[in-house]
């Protein structure tokens, strides 16, 4: 359990970006962060990720000051995805991938590492692309790798203590691999257990697998908890400032879909 | 293509080996392999008759040569894959981020005022001033575009870069400006040392060498998984428990320190710290630990060789080394640059 308490973070000139906040994610669960652009969501990941440092609040992890937790520890423990990475070196798909077992050895890969690296690719469906520089694999295919590298960084830690830090992790593929990388997370947190905290801009995909929702909005908690209880019209409204309707479709699922905006609303 | 991997570093250590028999029997005394092997044993002690005048050559002419190349050449390509891996950027170089030019400032500086601004020192310093003049200009130089680019604890490697190129401006003109009063003997000198030779070896230089380069070409290894971890965002690194600041700090100075001692001793020879590294990242892939053992050996052979073309080619004149490095390393580069260009490597 990820647990931030009084958390406020003052931006260069002394802008609050984030103001006041107190939030919980839940271990096991695939938590979504929500809010319209530049409502704090990227600062409270760096925050979580210990990138930049706040003054006021703590955040704590299983009761304990994520800052005062060692860097070795939360290596094993805490691996972060993002949307793009600019890798300019003709990596291959396997190199990139060990990569994440960095923290468990020192010149070569051990036998365990071997293991894991073969159990998390199979998983993954990317053992076909291992010897393939990473620069000629399509985006989907380097996401999956990078996918690969993080799990394999927090692979051998006890099962409740996994944490992926997802920073849009799907803006930039494709719809099938949007969907096969957040089935994927689903599957991470039922059946392997990880705690997974994303930010997702994509209402209908959050509602279709996130567990829980934080909204933020200018910096503030909107609403926090389970996805259907957070994703209503009102809080669409107030947040994003679109007005939505939510209905149930023909298999019995909920989505949210638009309804078109006025014109005089649409000023550039 | 997968044997050539597998095998690379026994190939380049026969091709050093045979390089250093090269470069220490050629030569306008041309010492044959069975001497070279008799004069090792008569400096063990062994009881070989050797003849007098090769014993010396060999010893005191050609040995200390072939070691200062092996050296040099291994610490500018170990450099110049820590600075392309710290900044990464493939085309980053000592001579880039003001490292060479620094040290060449301070060196022209000493070559030119010696007699007048620094005589103190120089009756102090003997002919060791324009050597420690170079070493403490790489080391200012690296140090004003260090402080330059840190904000707030962290390294900006883009405003580093533009530093760099600052510093080399500003440096460039001032060089420029007391070679106006330089004699012209002073000239040839200037013009000689900025293009890099390697006619100054002797045993003592290269024990006043020796600590600099063991520093850089022992530690340099030890960062192969950093470096990596680089290429994927500083961020990241960090994700993955490497202290990336401290790390950052280590590779910097220690290639600073390697490179600047180097441009000391020999001056400033360009071409081995940007295509050594790139043409065993063509041949091998980017991993660092690999490049960074191969490349060590593949610049002291790219050295050794070139120094001997440039004092065998037109004996008894010597060509400057720099000139050698440049004509072998610069066509290439561009066969290379021309092979490679659809394949996405930039």
């Amino acid at each position: 359990m990820i647990r931030i308490e009084g958390l406020t973070y003052t931006g260069k000139g002394g802008r609050v970006i984030l103001k006041d906040i107190h939030c919980a994610f839940a271990a096991g669960k695939l938590t979504a962060v929500l809010g319209a652009n530049g409502a704090g969501k990227s600062t409270l990941f760096k925050c979580i990720n210990g990138e930049v440092r706040f003054r006021q609040g703590i955040i704590s992890w299983d009761d304990r000051d994520m800052k005062t937790l060692p860097v070795s520890e939360l290596s094993k423990k805490k691996a972060v995805l993002r949307q793009h990475y600019q890798v300019s070196l003709p990596f291959t798909a396997r190199e990139i991938v060990e990569m994440g077992r960095y923290a468990y050895f020192r010149t070569y890969p051990t036998e365990r590492c071997k293991e894991v690296i073969a159990l998390i690719t199979e998983l993954v469906g990317i053992t076909h692309l291992m010897d393939r520089s990473y620069l000629t694999l399509s985006g989907g295919e380097q996401q999956r790798v990078q996918l690969a590298r993080v799990m394999a960084q927090v692979w051998d830690s006890p099962t409740e203590e996994r944490l992926l830090l997802l920073d849009e992790p799907v803006s930039a593929l494709d719809i099938q691999y949007q969907h096969q990388l957040m089935q994927m997370m689903q599957q991470l947190t039922r059946e392997y257990g990880f705690t997974v905290i994303a930010i997702v801009h994509d209402l209908n995909l959050t509602l279709q697998y996130a567990d829980d929702i934080l909204m933020l909005d200018k910096g503030s908690v909107v609403d926090q908890g389970r996805a259907v209880s957070v994703l209503t019209e009102q809080n669409i409204q107030r947040v994003f400032g679109i007005s939505v309707l939510i209905e149930k479709n023909s298999l019995d699922q909920l989505y949210i879909q638009v309804t078109p905006l006025k014109l005089e609303t649409i000023s550039l | 293509m997968i044997k050539l991997k597998k095998y690379i570093v026994g190939i380049l250590i026969a091709g050093l080996i045979i390089s250093v028999l090269l470069s220490l029997g050629l030569g306008a005394y041309v010492i044959y392999p069975e001497t070279i092997f008799n004069n090792i044993v008569s400096a063990l002690g062994g009881s070989v008759a050797v003849d007098d005048v090769a014993y010396k050559v060999f010893w005191y002419i050609r040995m200390p040569r072939v070691v200062l190349a092996i050296l040099v050449g291994a610490t500018l390509a170990v450099a110049g894959v820590g600075f392309q891996g710290l900044f990464r950027n493939p085309l980053a170089d000592a001579s880039l981020i003001g490292v060479g030019s620094g040290a060449t400032l301070a060196a022209i500086f000493a070559i030119v005022l010696g007699g007048t601004l620094l005589l103190s020192f120089q009756t102090v310093l003997g002919q060791y001033l324009l050597n420690i003049s170079a070493f403490i200009g790489a080391i200012l130089s690296i140090l004003v575009v260090y402080r330059l680019s840190r904000s707030q604890g962290k390294t900006h490697v883009a405003i580093m870069l533009l530093a760099g190129i600052a510093i080399n401006a500003i440096v460039g003109a001032a060089s420029g400006l007391i070679t106006l009063a330089a004699k012209d003997e002073q000239l040839r000198t200037i013009t000689f040392w900025s293009l890099g030779s390697l006619g100054g070896a002797n045993w003592k230089n290269i024990l006043a060498l020796l600590p600099f380069v063991v520093v850089t070409t022992v530690v340099m290894p030890f960062m192969g998984k950093p470096l990596n971890a680089l290429a994927l965002g500083e961020q990241d690194a960090v994700s993955m428990g490497i202290p990336i600041e401290r790390v950052k700090n280590i590779i910097m100075i220690v290639c600073a320190i390697g490179v600047g001692a180097c441009v000391a001793m020999t001056g400033m020879i360009g071409f081995v710290g940007l295509v050594i590294p790139h043409i065993f990242r063509l041949l091998l892939g980017p991993e660092h630990k690999k490049l960074i053992i191969v490349s060590a050996l593949g610049g002291a052979i790219l050295l050794l060789l070139s120094d001997l073309v440039s004092r065998t080619i037109i004996a008894p004149v010597e060509i400057p080394i720099g000139i050698i490095t440049s004509l072998i390393g610069g066509p290439f580069f561009i066969y290379l640059l021309l092979k490679e260009k659809n394949k996405n490597i930039f």
